[in-house]
């Protein structure tokens, strides 16, 4: 093998002068060619920074500010914008984290293709139609995408359009940025399927960059992990997986685990003890009884079918117990929690908690409720208003369901921040939201649903965004609820490793309805519904790559 | 009164949820959609201007009677005969909407009580033209010229193409327009003599297709087309130039530098023509205002155009005027509105579901 992409002592910062930061320092490695190299990181850690500065498209306020990038001997860093510009065509190109916006939403797919066969003219006028097609094919696409805008297609369809574009300019080396991370997690799958098939056929170099080391390490050859701007370790994947040399490639890999093994332990979790589940040491707390409980929406436009969301749904939800929701997008599982917390009413049946009908609530009742039964958002950078302090954010509750003012209010806020694990609590009741991580973010959104001591907490993907090293200590928090104040947990979630050690029970969900259930250990390691098969399947095997 | 048409072809891709119908049937379902939502506001508008005054305490004929009762009694055949003249209504209030519904559609006003005996519509017709042809064609000038400047501010943001037209802009549209008016008229028209500074043509011409009177007529509307494009010019440069800024940072811009395309293709049809798309409600609106003119610069400039009639009636109390003023502009703000859906509908597919 040769040599394609050189990197050496390469160094991006942003800004410049005494208030820049350092995003890639002194960063060295290679690439041959034809292979399929992973780039594992969290956020922060300045991969995406890298591959951004390997396609030349860093932008102010990152700059280059030393080494070289050399792509068959030329320096990309070096090159000026005209040259790197038709370099492009058999040269590096790059499919875009979110794919799903990388498409321009007024142009045609067949375009978007035109654009770049214009642009670089290697492909002859007459070829440009069958050329699209082809190209198309290759990402398992019918050629009838072609005529369709990028609105009307589906998240993963607009994903394998986008490599299907790069994939048009022949490169000799595509860069792929999270490629799959905002797909459902059965179209990842596929997707993540479509990409290392092509690697092979068409024969391109790969670099993947990912936050997830499990799709990593199924589909590279070698891996390097980025940690705070540098590259920690650089093996193939099976020695990574074996024998990881780094703490930090450790502390990583530590957080993953098979759902199906018999033992599921993750740092901050010991195998779960089934039995201690429907204890409380609540008293009069109450059951949210789910009875037969179906929710149709009218049809999106006319002449189409209507959609049903909830289809014939039943199930409690005992006193201190927890339990798995779990789907793909689509499944229903939202809706579910919308229709508990009275967002939505139900179109049949009803939900009960104790003797409160839900679904009958008019608008000013909701309080009953929400005193009781309160919510946890997926997107802790959205559920928090950017504009008030975490002090602030947690009072209005406090006030509002406990009753509590002034000094009581406070001490009742600082309170709330030592429960969730926020310490020394007046700093960070101080703070406002964005000199918060994901983490603590995650922490104070929970900190506000318990400001009214609720009995329930509905949990929605409360982890999905978040690190792989924060998710554990959210978990955990939310485990140590239930143990120590009695909150039963309603916990929705794709994810089926956190469901596993966080939950007793699971119900798995698939158009609305349920298709299996029962208690977590034993579904997830003897599945015997297909769909929950292939919900299992579909999570990142680091062994896949050497079977296929 | 949609018709959806499925595409052939779209049956095979079995993941697109959102996949609708498309093509031609689809297109005029749109706007044959949009155009039963105009006529229904059309009519909503016009009703309303019928029940608005009816709602309204005393006539304008009680107020000519006052005013002529404070010169000394007025006999039952004086009151008859303005009762007649003004258009009093008889019958009932059904009688009145369907007379009230043939004049709107027949144009037929009635008579204005400032520039009395002659008709509102003809009124109207002779001051029209003028404020199209200024307010309109000043309006679309300064929209192009304003976006054109804030797609290149945005391109090249931080560069002296920026900054100048953005400053410039900003700093002109902080005058209010009465005041470039003044500047206008004082330097331009008075001290350098290079501009008439009232009227539309001159005291020689007489309206009529000539090049000789459609060239005094340009020159007479300079000064007037001036202070509209200096001081709306900014609004279209900023506009545009902040919805460019905000979309050059969008994914599929990044995406087709990746892809190699050609600086000129990815400003143009990837940045700015999306960017462009809030902007066009902007345009809607300002196009609907066309049509009410501009009332402080054709009252400064004393130029004979719709607004420069509308300050004549209202500070006359000319109801029949006013009342064929309002309406038209009412009317005119619609029909901008229903165009710009269209334009919308071709140039954005998201619309058109």
């Amino acid at each position: 093998m040769t040599t394609l992409l050189e990197i050496t002592d390469l160094s991006v910062d942003y800004g410049e002068g005494a208030g820049s930061t350092h995003a890639v320092n002194h960063v060295s490695f290679a690439l041959e060619h034809g292979e399929f190299v992973g780039l594992v990181g969290e956020s922060g850690s300045g991969k995406s920074t890298l591959g951004f500065a390997v396609t030349g498209l860093s932008k102010p306020p990152a700059h280059v500010v030393g080494g070289s990038i050399l792509l068959d001997g030329i320096d990309i860093a070096s090159l000026s914008q005209g040259d790197l510009r038709e370099q492009r065509h058999g040269g590096v190109a790059m499919v875009l984290q979110s794919g799903m916006n990388a498409l321009n939403p007024v142009r045609s797919i067949r375009n978007h293709f035109v654009d770049i066969f214009r642009a670089h003219g290697h492909i002859d006028r007459a070829d440009w139609s069958s050329r699209a097609e082809e190209l198309a094919a290759k990402v398992e696409l019918p050629s009838s995408v072609l005529d369709r805008y990028p609105g009307e297609l589906s998240g993963g369809m607009r994903q394998r359009v986008s490599i299907a574009l790069a994939l048009s300019l022949e490169p000799k080396l595509m860069v792929f940025d999270e490629p799959t991370t905002a797909l459902d997690v059965l179209v990842q799958h596929a997707v993540m399927d479509t990409i290392i098939e092509l690697q092979k056929k068409e024969n391109f170099t790969a670099l993947l960059i990912s936050h997830d080391l499990g799709i990593v390490l199924e589909s590279a050859e070698r891996v390097l992990v980025m940690h705070e701007g540098e590259i920690v370790e650089d093996a193939p994947s099976r020695q990574i997986l074996e024998n990881p040399r780094d703490d930090y490639t450790r502390m990583l890999l530590s957080h993953y685990a098979d759902p199906r093994a018999e033992v599921v332990e993750l740092p901050g979790f010991e195998a779960r003890t089934p039995t201690v589940s429907s204890r409380t040491r609540r008293q009069d707390q109450k059951a949210i009884v789910v009875d037969h409980v179906s929710k149709v929406y009218p049809a999106p436009r006319r002449g189409e079918p209507q959609v049903t969301a909830v289809d014939d749904v039943s199930f409690t939800l005992e006193p201190g117990q927890s339990l798995a929701l779990v789907g793909a997008s689509g499944s229903g599982k939202s809706t579910l929690a919308k229709l508990i917390t009275a967002v939505e009413k139900p179109s049949a049946g009803s939900v009960r908690f104790g003797d409160l009908d839900v679904g009958a609530l008019r608008r000013g009742q909701f309080r009953q409720l929400h005193r009781d039964v309160q919510m946890v958002f997926q997107d802790p950078y959205a559920a928090l208003n950017p504009l008030h302090t975490v002090e602030y954010t947690l009072t209005r509750p406090v006030v509002n369901f406990t009753g509590l003012k002034g000094l009581d209010a406070r001490r009742r806020v600082l309170e709330l921040l030592d429960t969730v694990g926020l310490s020394p609590v007046e700093e960070f009741a101080a703070k406002l939201p964005h000199q918060l991580s994901g983490g603590q973010r995650q922490r104070v959104v929970i900190a506000r649903a318990l400001a009214s001591n609720p009995q329930v907490i509905i949990a929605d993907e409360p982890v999905s965004m978040l690190d792989v090293s924060l998710r554990a200590g959210v978990l955990a928090l939310l485990e140590d609820l239930r143990e120590q104040w009695g909150v039963s947990l309603l916990y929705i979630t794709h994810d089926l490793l956190s469901a596993r050690v966080v939950t007793d029970n699971i119900m798995v969900l698939n158009g609305g309805r349920v298709v299996e259930r029962g208690n977590t250990a034993e579904v997830l390691r003897n599945p015997s519904d297909e769909y929950t098969i292939r919900l299992l399947d579909a999570i990142p095997n680091p062994g896949r790559r050497d079977v296929a | 009164m949609t018709s959806v048409t499925i595409a052939p072809g779209s049956a095979d891709i079995s993941a697109a949820p959102r996949i609708a119908g498309s093509g031609r049937g689809r297109a005029w379902g749109y706007v044959a959609r949009k155009a039963g939502l105009l006529l229904l506001t059309l009519w909503a508008a016009i009703t309303l201007n019928f029940i608005l005054p009816r709602l309204m305490p005393g006539s304008p004929a009680d107020a000519a009677l006052a005013k002529l009762a404070q010169n000394g009694p007025v006999s039952e055949g004086t009151k008859a005969a303005i009762e007649a003249q003004l258009g009093v209504p008889t019958g009932n209030i059904l009688e009145q909407y369907v007379a009230y519904l043939h004049q709107v559609i027949t144009l037929d006003f009635g008579v204005s009580y400032t520039f009395y005996p002659q008709s509102v519509s003809e009124l109207v017709s002779t001051a029209l033209p003028y404020t199209l042809v200024l307010v309109g064609v000043v309006t679309i000038i300064a929209f192009v010229l304003g976006t054109l400047l804030g797609v290149l501010a945005a391109w090249k943001r931080g560069t002296w193409l920026d900054t100048l037209p953005t400053l410039a802009g900003s700093f002109a549209s902080a005058f209010p327009y009465f005041w470039t008016a003044l500047l206008l008229l004082f330097f331009a028209g008075y001290v350098g003599r290079l501009f008439p500074t009232s009227g539309a043509y001159g005291p020689t011409a007489s309206p009529q297709f000539t090049i000789g009177f459609l060239g005094d007529a340009i020159y007479h509307a300079a000064l007037p087309a001036l202070t509209i494009l200096i001081t709306s010019l900014g609004g279209w440069i900023l506009g545009m130039r902040n919805t460019m800024i905000s979309t050059i940072g969008d994914d599929y811009v990044t995406f087709a530098e990746a892809n190699g395309l050609k600086p000129r293709t990815v400003a143009l049809r990837y940045a700015a023509r999306n960017a462009i798309l809030p902007n066009l409600t902007s345009f809607g609106l300002a196009l609907g205002g066309v049509v009410g003119g501009s009332i402080l610069v054709e009252r400064v400039f004393g130029y004979p155009g719709i607004g420069y009639l509308l300050f004549n009636a209202v500070t006359n109390q000319d109801y029949p005027l006013m009342q064929a003023l309002f309406l038209m502009i009412t009317v005119s703000v619609l029909i901008a509105n229903f165009l710009v859906d269209i334009l919308y509908g071709v140039l954005d597919p998201r619309t058109r579901r």
